[in-house]
């Protein structure tokens, strides 16, 4: 079981219980986390599923790879901790993730 | 292929019914257990939200077929769809990053990839709005118009055109040569219109080229000299940089259209939600991608399984070919409450009418800017507008859906 915390633009929070073998991403639209459209369906091809990861999930995820930190750059407000919810898959020593929804994902 | 007896369906792409409201068909395929053969092209049509979806999203499926034939099965296919004795629109609209996949399509997609962000995109609005104020400006004295062909079909190509660095006094003629390249994708084309198809696409890469030579000298801020730039640098070559161009215009030209007039017709076909939307316009955003998902305009593609494979709970071998239904499953009750409904306020509004995958639209942000400012503009503008016509005339195929045209009668505010 793996829990993960997705916080809103308006602070707003949105606890959800995740899947080994989801993505990042699926766990944030089945939750109705508004800011994550994720309108090419998790391909990497569109960059609506962007989040920033917080706190000790930025050490225990792998680094984004090429397709991943190319999309990144088009983002509108790239950060160091600037992730595609989408290419992040659900492993168990994720627990207790904490991700925050960029504010022009409103 | 073996039909099943439930195969009592009527399915008709081509028929006038069909045009007129391809919905209730669409519910019957979706309400199968499995997918349907539609014999006539050979394809497995995908209706439920969730095949489409997999597929989409399947990099085992792909645009071509390449990979399962021989040369000379290619050449053969070829032939027969009669997509040979053409050279330019086999160089450069029959190739370009849409019919590419792997290393080549990510290349070519990845060299333009920001030139379509929300940011980029958004240096538009100043053009758009102008270009829309002074089209109005001409139709303000006329109490009837044709929202299609008066006003719609000038747009797209305006701000295509402008995007690309195409100046101005040029941009009606790509209007011409877009309609007249994809005239060869058309139901029942034939002979003449692929010699036009042929004719326009010459025509546009020579247009290209001159515009290119002036560009070398003196580079404009534009994506013609920034391609230009990449080619110089070795990342494309001269015939990707015009096959790319030719695929912008030809994406997002007719798709832009169709959707503007179908969009209106939604909208004064559920006056209760244009009057929710004229009274607060801030719900353009969901209104917007709403009318994608309530008209999709765009609303087949296809793919080809390059492996055996599972869709929809039945087995396919590698070859098969499916039939991508965008504007089906955007009416697939298991992803949206009252899928006939018109709702401008609807969300999650998550529709497939931009598709899916890794050849997810391009284009996306500027077709929805293009229909924020028009229909922000009309909404401020425009309190009483009426449909002249009560059934407007909707194109007939499988590939587009839009109306003709659309009649309607107005009031400035
Ligand atoms: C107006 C409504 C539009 C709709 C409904 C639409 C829809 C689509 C769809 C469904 C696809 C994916 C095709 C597939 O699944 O095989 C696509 C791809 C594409 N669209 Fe659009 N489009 C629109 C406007 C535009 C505009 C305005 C442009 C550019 C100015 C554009 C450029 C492209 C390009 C370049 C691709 C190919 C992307 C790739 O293969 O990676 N589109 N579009
Ligand atoms: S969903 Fe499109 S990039 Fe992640």
């Amino acid at each position: 079981m793996t829990k993960v915390t997705f916080i809103e633009n308006n602070g707003n929070r949105i606890e959800a219980i995740a899947e080994v073998g989801q993505s990042l991403m699926q766990v944030a639209v089945n939750s109705g986390v508004s800011g994550i459209s994720a309108e090419c369906g998790g391909a990497c091809a569109c960059g609506t599923c962007h989040c920033y990861v917080v706190g000790n999930g930025l050490v225990t995820l792998p680094t984004p790879d090429g397709d991943e930190a190319d999309m990144i750059e088009f983002v509108i407000d790239p950060k160091a901790n600037s992730r595609l919810s989408c290419q992040i898959a659900i492993t168990p020593d994720l627990d207790g993730l904490i991700v925050h929804i960029p504010a022009s994902q409103t | 292929m073996p039909l099943t007896s439930s195969d009592q369906l009527s399915f008709d792409p081509l028929s006038q019914a069909f045009a007129a409201d391809p919905y209730p068909t669409y519910a019957a395929l979706r309400e199968r257990a499995h997918p349907y053969y539609y014999e006539d092209v050979d394809t497995w049509m995908l209706t439920k939200m969730a095949d489409v979806e997999n597929v989409a999203l399947d990099k085992t499926m792909l645009r071509g077929n390449d990979d399962v034939l021989t040369a000379a099965e290619r050449k053969a296919q070829q032939r027969k769809m009669n997509w040979h004795d053409m050279p330019h629109h086999e160089r450069f609209v029959q190739f370009n990053l849409l019919e590419s996949e792997g290393d080549v399509h990510d290349r070519l997609r990845k060299l333009v990839f920001r030139e379509f962000t929300p940011g980029m995109i958004l240096k538009q609005r100043g053009a758009i709005q102008a270009f829309v104020d002074k089209l109005l400006a001409e139709l303000v004295g006329q109490n009837e118009i044709d929202f299609v062909e008066d006003f719609a079909s000038h747009i797209p190509g305006h701000i295509i055109g402008r995007m690309l660095g195409v100046p101005d006094e040029d941009c009606p003629q790509l209007r011409v040569w877009s309609e007249n390249v994809v005239r060869f994708f058309n139901v029942g084309c034939d002979d003449n219109d692929k010699r036009i198809a042929e004719q326009a696409t010459e025509d546009f890469y020579l247009y290209l080229l001159d515009l290119l030579k002036l560009r070398e000298t003196a580079p404009h801020d534009d994506l013609l000299s920034r391609m230009l730039a990449q080619k110089q640098d070795g990342l494309m070559t001269e015939d990707e940089l015009i096959a790319t161009s030719m695929l912008i215009l030809m994406a997002g030209h007719g798709s832009t259209i169709d959707v503007l007039g179908s969009g209106m017709h939604s909208l004064l076909k559920f006056p209760d939600q244009r009057i929710k939307l004229r009274d607060d316009p801030s719900l353009i955003k969901t209104a917007v991608q709403e009318m994608f998902r309530y008209e999709a305009p765009l609303p087949y593609f296809h793919r080809f399984a390059t492996q055996d494979c599972t869709v929809g709970g039945q087995y396919f071998t590698a070859g098969t070919r499916f039939g991508l239904l965008y504007g089906a499953a955007n009416r697939d009750p298991a992803r949206f409450d009252a899928p006939d409904t018109f709702d401008v306020t609807r969300s999650p509004n998550r529709h497939v009418a931009f598709g899916g995958g890794t050849h997810f639209c391009l284009g996306n942000h500027l077709a929805r800017l293009d229909m924020d400012v028009i229909f922000t503009t009309l909404n401020e503008r425009f309190t009483d507008v009426q449909l002249v016509d009560a059934r407007p005339e909707y194109k007939s195929g499988l590939s587009v859906r839009g109306p003709k045209s659309l009649q309607i009668a107005w009031k400035e505010v």
